[in-house]
């Protein structure tokens, strides 16, 4: 069963389970985007390992937001997303997301809904910040 | 890269203008987008419950439409900016991206401003996505943090 527009609360939140960036997920994004900047595996700096480009992690984030342990949304579209990286993902980091309903607005025939996403790191630092603002279905009259 | 072909802080003007070359959105990219971020969405992916929704069949990703639209932008771009930082992006979604459809970039420099380190800048640039039609179907602002020239 998903959830409407009438289901969610401002304050709702969840964490998703996490997943490893690895080298695949970088040359696979590279072949979407077709973005040769997004081809870099040269190693880091200091020795570090390659860094990630942040639209793959925003890209992996949205897919770990339909893995939450809650009910999904109704999503009938995606209208704003803000992006602010924090700091790097790099290759072999574990990368979760911790979901919170910041804001609703109800209009005729659906609902606006801010999302605020944080991503975190295996070491639980914070590496992107986002805001999603989605339209969400209303309750279906019986 | 070398150097002098790079695109420091001082050699971008607001008002500079680019545009991409095309790119079709097939199946697959929207079959490799779902594999790759894990969104399963059936707005992406179940052909028979969307010829009964508003759009009448599957949709690219919005996320896709930005991942593509990025690749578009650095091929829009010869000489590359001398980029430091990806700062932050905000990001509209305003039409839907169908198979098939075939897309292209506008970008263009709307702000420059300095910081208080004098060895850099920040730019924003402004990109428009379009389809074959000419319409607007996702646009956004980016902040770069840009080297200046030593």
């Amino acid at each position: 069963m998903p959830r409407y527009f009438e289901d969610l609360k401002v304050g709702d939140g969840c964490e998703t389970p996490g997943r490893t960036i690895t080298a695949a997920d970088v040359l696979g994004f590279a072949a979407i985007s077709g973005d040769p900047e997004s081809l870099d595996l040269t190693t880091g700096e200091s020795g570090l390992p390659p860094r990630v480009p942040d639209l793959l992690v925003m890209a992996i984030t949205s897919g770990l937001g339909f893995r939450a342990p809650a009910e999904l949304p109704q999503v009938l579209a995606f209208m704003v997303m803000d992006l602010h990286p924090v700091r790097p993902v790099r290759v072999g980091d574990t990368i979760h997301c911790r979901i919170r309903v910041a804001a609703m607005r109800p209009m005729k025939h659906a609902g606006v809904v801010v999302e605020k996403r944080e991503m975190l790191n295996q070491d639980g630092d914070v590496v992107q910040q986002a805001e999603y603002k989605i339209m969400v279905a209303r309750r279906p009259r019986e | 890269m070398s150097e002098s072909v790079r695109q420091y802080f001082e050699d971008i003007q607001v008002g500079d203008e680019y545009l991409s070359p095309g790119r079709t959105v097939t199946e697959a990219d929207i079959v490799a987008f779902a594999g790759l971020s894990g969104d399963y969405n059936v707005l992406h992916t179940d052909a028979e419950f969307m010829k009964t929704s508003i759009f009448g069949e599957r949709i690219a990703h919005g996320l896709l439409g930005l991942s593509i639209a990025s690749g578009l932008g650095t091929r829009a771009i010869a000489r590359p900016f001398a980029t430091l930082a990806f700062l932050g992006l905000r990001w509209r979604f305003k039409g839907p991206i169908k198979i098939g459809d075939t897309i292209k970039v506008r970008l263009k420099v709307s702000a420059k401003r300095e910081t208080s380190k004098p060895d850099r800048g920040i730019v924003t640039l402004q990109r428009h996505v379009l389809n074959q039609r000419g319409e607007l179907v996702q646009e956004g602002d980016t902040e770069l943090m840009i080297e200046r020239r030593k």
